[in-house]
This record gives structure tokens, sequence and C-alpha cells, in this order.
């Protein structure tokens, strides 16, 4: 379920899949997402491997450190995890019920893998956050954020926008707006 | 003496060439690595999500730990322990036009390939089986202790494991769509192995004396 295959022929030979190749697919993917360019690669290879890295990554760097263990960044985690899958399954649900023509697990693909430059923008902000609190440096992250949020839709509209019968381009992308928006939103109001 | 000798070559050569798959053929797990990693992540996820309130405090970090054994799990389950226990796999395919279709494959048991062992079919199917019920046992009792933050991670646990055992049904299953037939013929089959042990015979075995 988690990728797509070609099989390699005969039955019989059954070898197991390698590792590499796998690996190898996932990177090319991110190239793809970072230098969206008109090709077919995410949905044809599709894997859910990206989407559950960038995930993780941005919900370990969403989390607000406590010394207390009570409040030890649990709930903001497990929130990051609900908002991405919950929103990316909704959105997928909504252009399949537009009459889209692009498979499940192909829509989440795209919609995980272009939250990549979203992440990035989280690391920028994480850096530039160490330096000293004020207007210049919210000035500076609202900008990296605009950026980036700017870069995942376009990403995403190059990859789904095609699926989409014509006179309801609007109507399935405007949730992709919202979804990457309000992990914007998170990434901009994170405070350590 | 001598031609005696070149009388038996054939049967000479055949034993020294096959005195390794011989064995192969003979022993009870032909792959014990696939058959260790097989348990190993399914059943290390399952006892550090019971056991991670002991070992951290950090919920984060068995989060995370879990999250990546049910993937390390999935991955090694779909492409390797399947095609190497029992000769199945399963997988989504994307045509030119953009039509997915998933595609449910089981080896051909010809005469000359070497087919799975009981023992190793028997761990593949029981350890498929068991560790998705454990882990909606878990979903409930989370469910009714509210302890809600679990629940993303066990959801997580139950998708990646029913994947497989869902993906691993419809490949046994082949062509039979029909689930009261293939339930049927496999009880009967059950029936017939206990009653008579000794009818149902390794085919490697068998292959070897008939040469």
């Amino acid at each position: 379920m988690a990728e797509a295959e070609e099989s390699p022929g005969d039955p019989g030979t059954a070898s197991p899949r390698p590792l590499m190749r796998d690996l190898k697919a996932v990177g090319k993917k991110f190239m793809h997402v970072l230098y969206p360019r008109r090709s077919n690669t995410l949905l044809r290879d599709w894997d859910l491997w990206g989407p559950l890295i960038l995930c993780v990554t941005l919900a370990l760097m969403l989390q607000r450190g406590s010394a207390d263990s009570e409040k030890d960044g649990g709930p903001q985690f497990a929130e990051v995890f609900v908002v991405v899958w919950f929103g990316a399954v909704t959105i997928t649900v909504n252009s399949k019920l537009l009459g889209g023509n692009i498979s499940f697990f192909q829509s989440l693909c795209v919609l995980g893998y272009c939250i990549l430059p979203l992440t990035v923008a989280m690391l920028i902000c994480r850096l530039v956050l160490l330096a000293e609190p004020g207007p210049i440096n919210f000035m500076v992250r609202l900008f990296v954020v605009t950026v980036m949020f700017a870069w995942s839709v376009v990403a995403s509209t190059a990859f789904l926008a095609d699926s989409q019968p014509p006179n309801r381009k609007a109507l399935a992308i405007y949730p992709v707006f919202l979804f990457y928006f309000v992990i914007s939103w998170m990434i901009l109001t994170f405070t350590p | 003496m001598k031609q005696a000798l070149v009388d038996d070559t054939e049967d000479v050569s055949l034993d020294f060439g096959n005195e390794e798959e011989l064995a192969f053929r003979k022993a009870k797990i032909r792959h014990p690595l696939a058959t260790f990693f097989h348990l190993f992540f399914r059943v290390s996820a399952i006892v550090t999500y019971m056991c991670c309130d002991w070992f951290s405090r950090s919920f984060v970090g068995c989060f995370v730990t879990v999250l990546l054994l049910l993937s390390l799990d999935f991955w090694s389950v779909k492409n390797v322990t399947g095609r190497l226990m029992v000769g199945l796999r399963w997988w989504n395919q994307i045509d030119e036009d953009g039509k997915s279709h998933w595609v449910f494959e089981a080896r051909k048991v010809s005469p000359n390939a070497i087919v799975a062992t009981e023992a190793e079919a028997r761990i593949f199917w029981l350890g498929l089986i068991i560790c998705p019920v454990i882990w909606i046992v878990f979903f409930f009792s989370t469910l009714f202790s509210l302890k809600l933050k679990w629940l993303a991670l066990v959801i997580a646990g139950i998708s990646l494991q029913a994947a497989n055992l869902y993906g691993y049904i419809l490949c046994k299953m082949g062509g039979e769509s029909d689930l009261s037939k293939v339930t049927a013929s496999f009880l009967s089959q059950t029936v017939f192995q206990t009653v008579c042990p000794g009818d149902f015979q390794k085919p490697g075995l068998e292959e070897i004396h008939q040469h």
C-alpha cells in the first residue's frame, strides 16, 4: 500500500524488493517537489514514505519543549499528525467527490510531498528564533513562511490540477490552499 | 569398478550438486533471517507500546519509536518476508492513462520450484493475523481509558498492519472472490491434515525420491 511498484516480470521469481530502490524513489520525489515541473513522477510511482518522514519531522520541530514531564509536547505532536493526515484525507475525498480522476493514494502522496517547502520553512524559523526576538525577527519569519507557503501551493497545484474537471478546478484547489495555510499558521505562531 | 562408477555417474553427480539444496529442502525453516524479522518488528512495536511508560516518560520518543518499528515492519512484510516465506506479493500499479489498479500474485508451484515450508507459512500467517487483533484491543483500551493522545498511534498501527493482512489475504484467495468457498476449502484442508498427517509429505522430498 505504501508504494506503487512496477512488476519485474515472472511471479515465479518473487525476489525481495531492494531497499535502495525505494530510498532513491523517495529522494527523487523530494527533488521533483523542490523544482516543480510538468512531470508524472509523483503521480505514477507514488509512495507514502516521504509524507510520513516529513510529517514526523514537522511534528518534532513543532514541539514545545517543557521541563514539566506532564506537558512534554505530547498533544502538539499528535495534533500535527492529525492535522496533516486528516487534512490530506479530507482534501482527497473532496476532490474525488468533485469528479477528479486521481486515485486516493496518489493524491495523499502529492499533498504529503508538497509539505517539504513548509518543513524547510520550519527549520529556518527555528534557526531564526535562536536570535533575539523582535519585529525584525517576526518579519523575517513571515517572509520565509509566505514564500514557502506559495511554493507548496504552486507545487501541489501543478500536480493535482490536471486531474480535475476544468470547471471545478478552483473548488478542488481551495482546500489545498486552506490546508497549507493552516500548517503555515502553525509554523508562524510557533514559539519555543 | 570404473564401469559401475560411470553407470552411477548420473546419481552421484546429482547428489553432490544438490547436497546443499537437499539440506535446504529438508530444513523446517528455509529463511531464518526473514522469519525472525517478520516477527521481530511487529512484536517489538507492541512491546514498546505497552512498556513505554516504564522506560521513558517521553510521549514523543515512544511515539516515534513505535511508528518507526511499524513502518519497518510494514516495508519488510510487504516487500521481503511475504515473497520469501509464502511466495505471495501485492502492489499498486498506475497505467499510462492514469488508472490505478491493485495486483495480487501468488507464486505458481512448479515441480522445480522450492516451495514454502509448513512451519514458515504457519509462522507467517499467525504473525500476520494476531498482531492487528492486538492493536484493535489497544484501540478499545485507549478509547475507553480516554488516553486520546495515543489514539493517533494506535490507528496508525491498525492501518499499517491491517493493510498487509488484507493484501496477503487477497493474494492467497487469488482468483477466488467468494470468501465462503475459500473458507470452506481451507477448513476442510486443515481437518484432513489433522486426521491423516502422514498423507501430506513435503513436495520437495517427494521430487528427490522420484529422481
